[in-house]
């Protein structure tokens, strides 16, 4: 994502930015390119803009139009590479000369190539476990039958857009496949200034060079949400960020909000902040008020559109906005880079960048009128996933802040636990939770113990693998409300060695403190048992930032080896020396069985 | 604009695209002369010198260019 404005994506400077990039320590990431249009100028682009979010991009260009030649045979070069993002790039230039070359009907011409799409695909996916970024085709601009050719099946844009449509029809069934919508890009900037017919014919480029920065920009954006980098929430400034005014100064009655000017533009920006509210964005505000005037405005004025229930925390007091929105960081337990601060005022924008580098401050126009399109122009919230949970997750959190409020009135932690009356259902990884559980794998970074990050398809794969592993999850609620699903755990049976190995445990930071890692272990501990299993083995791999559970196995008495097998710490316990946790979490009967229902052994 | 300026402006281009500051070009200057002159660099050349002057050149402009006075004889009548 872009963090100030569009000038990032400039196309010289970063092709000088790439030349003089020189490896640094940080992540790396594997993409390959498969194109029917040029790739060279792309890659250092990608280079630069992936060094700008911390990985070093290994990039692995497939020939010119080798798509279905790389996907379809399995000792290519793509599948030697081993990508982890598979990027398909295709041209509209290319699928014009389809096609005016198509054999067949054309009313059938946006189903016969999305077949050919589909296939490369399936191909992909049963080789190798990437991410799949698949392209949008530009709508081309000539009109045979001028507007008229909208209603026939012969027109050439009309079944560009078919194909384009029947493409995100089909991607909707392939969890592990992206569409890197080119058309939408083209769109923005004008479809006239962003095809170039004459680079096509001199080196079968794309697009207008000026424009390939936002294309691999796009692709970033979409690589960076699958590798769990996402923002997760948006901080709000309010006089002049979602009202006009100051309510201090001009009262309830005298702010800009409702339909017509000023008024209009802030409720047209509000509208917009809801959605991304609905779509699982948590909202949080972060003013210079007095709290029961600023939150009057919510309870009261009838043209806000955000209402209290839409902001996970409020903060207004007249305390530095930096140190305001690190309080907020705690109470959520995210990191600065996943947060977006809105201010319009230009001074606090550059304090907060100042003091909290990490943090996305984009730059806002001065007419709120454009709030909305600055914000969208740097697109901000790209989404690997999406699952029910999302449209409740500001009401998650401020279950969270009643429920602090409370701990406080408590003699002792264990006493307040207890008051909870937790409720914690554990099942086997299950076909209608995998989105959520790939989209935990996906997002969780701190509570994690071995950031492998597993695609949803891999997820299904590990669900069907009865003999090798028994995957679980918990979903937990307490007399607030529900968390929903916030624990993951992979136990992989190395039954020769009697050893069940911990591959992945993470959890929400929401459910911290409440005891759900250790009803977790004693779970752990009780399949292992059942499973004629006598130790359990555990890694804990560091990264930038699982630092809190460093120390995760030692408080469950497992022993760290000094040269273990694999990356990280590899710690042991052996299952009869594990003395089990108390614990203030109920289970919830659901009958559950290692093997799966109907299967008795 | 004068063939010198046009060779200074051009020169200017050159430089920014091949991110040396001490390269110099002549009229006889052809892409075997510089090392990273390739065809990929070779289109981002022509669409920042058609950027700087102003111009836009044809397909066929672009495939007839030998050597750097082409490039300037071309800019030239372009810009007229």
């Amino acid at each position: 994502m872009l963090k100030n404005d569009r000038s990032e994506l400039n196309y010289s400077a970063l092709l000088k930015a790439a030349r003089r990039l020189v490896p640094a320590p940080g992540q790396s990431v594997r993409v390959a390119l498969l194109s029917d249009a040029s790739t060279q100028h792309i890659v250092p682009l990608l280079k630069a803009l992936f060094a700008g979010n911390g990985f070093n991009a290994e990039i692995y260009e497939a020939g010119y139009d080798a798509i279905q030649l790389e996907a379809y045979n399995p000792d290519s070069g793509l599948y030697a590479f081993q990508p982890q993002i598979v990027v398909i790039l295709q041209s509209i230039m290319k699928a014009k000369e389809k096609f005016y070359g198509f054999a067949g009907d054309r009313g059938d011409f946006a189903r016969a190539n999305a077949d050919k799409i589909e296939g490369v695909w399936k191909a992909l996916a049963s080789r190798t476990q990437a991410f799949i970024i698949q392209s949008t085709l530009v709508i081309p601009y000539e009109r045979p039958f001028g507007n008229f050719g909208r209603k026939l099946t012969e027109d050439v844009s009309g079944a560009v857009s078919e194909l384009n449509r029947e493409i995100c029809l089909r991607a909707r069934e392939y969890p592990g496949v992206f569409i890197n919508d080119i058309d939408y890009l083209a769109g923005w900037v004008g479809r006239r200034h962003f095809l170039d017919e004459k680079l096509w014919a001199l080196a079968k480029s794309l697009c207008a060079l000026e424009f390939l920065p936002d294309v691999a920009q796009n692709i970033v954006d979409i690589a960076l949400a699958c590798l769990g980098r996402a923002v997760k929430c948006v901080v709000l400034d309010l006089d002049n960020t979602l009202w006009g005014g100051v309510v201090g100064d001009d009262g309830l009655e005298g702010i800009g909000l409702g339909d017509i000017d000023e008024g209009g533009a802030f409720r047209s920006f509000q509208l917009y902040l809801r959605d991304l509210s609905r779509r699982g964005i948590i909202l949080c505000v972060c003013s210079k008020n007095n709290e029961a005037i600023a939150r009057r405005v919510f309870q009261e004025h009838p043209a806000m559109v955000l209402k209290e229930e839409h902001i996970a925390v409020f903060v207004a007091n007249w305390e530095d906005k930096a140190t305001n929105i690190r309080r907020i960081r705690e109470k959520l337990n995210i990191g600065f880079d996943s947060m977006v601060f809105l201010d319009d005022n230009p001074f606090e924008r550059n304090l907060v960048r100042q003091l909290i580098p990490e943090i996305i401050v984009p730059e806002l126009p001065e007419d709120p009128a454009l709030y909305v399109r600055a914000v969208s122009e740097l697109n901000l919230f790209e989404a690997a996933s999406h699952s029910a949970v999302d449209a409740q997750r500001n009401a998650l959190y401020r279950e969270q802040e009643m429920r602090e409020a409370e701990s406080k009135a408590f003699a002792s932690i264990d006493e307040y636990l207890q008051s909870l009356g937790t409720v914690a259902i554990l099942e086997r990884f299950e076909p209608r939770n995998l989105s959520r559980i790939a989209q935990l794998i996906q997002r969780s970074n701190q509570f994690n113990l071995t950031t492998r990050r597993y695609s949803e398809p891999e997820c299904e794969a590990i669900m069907r693998n009865e003999s090798d592993f028994f995957p679980f999850t918990i979903t937990l609620q307490d007399r607030f409300g529900a968390y929903g699903l916030i624990n993951v755990v992979i136990l992989r049976w190395d039954r020769p060695s009697r050893t069940c190995e911990i591959d992945t445990f993470l959890m929400s930071c929401r459910v911290l403190q409440r005891g759900v890692e250790q009803f977790a272990m004693n779970k752990i501990m009780e399949f292992a048992r059942r499973e004629g299993c006598e130790r359990v083995v555990g890694h804990y791999i560091p990264t930038a930032k699982n630092i809190m559970v460093r120390e995760f196995f030692a408080q469950f008495g497992f022993v760290p080896l000094s040269s273990g097998n694999g990356p990280g710490t590899e710690w042991r316990i052996s299952v009869d020396d594990y003395m089990p946790c108390k614990v203030f979490v109920k289970e919830q009967s659901l009958s559950l069985e290692l093997t799966p229902a109907g299967e008795a052994r | 604009m004068t063939r010198a300026e046009i060779h200074e402006t051009l020169t200017g281009v050159f430089r920014d695209v091949f991110d040396n500051p001490s390269l110099n070009i002549s009229d006889t200057t052809t892409a075997k002369d510089i090392e990273e002159w390739d065809s990929i660099v070779h289109v981002t050349l022509i669409v920042a010198v058609e950027k700087k002057f102003g111009v836009s050149f044809t397909t066929r402009d672009v495939r007839r260019l030998e050597n750097v006075g082409d490039f300037i004889q071309l800019i030239s009548s372009r810009l007229n």
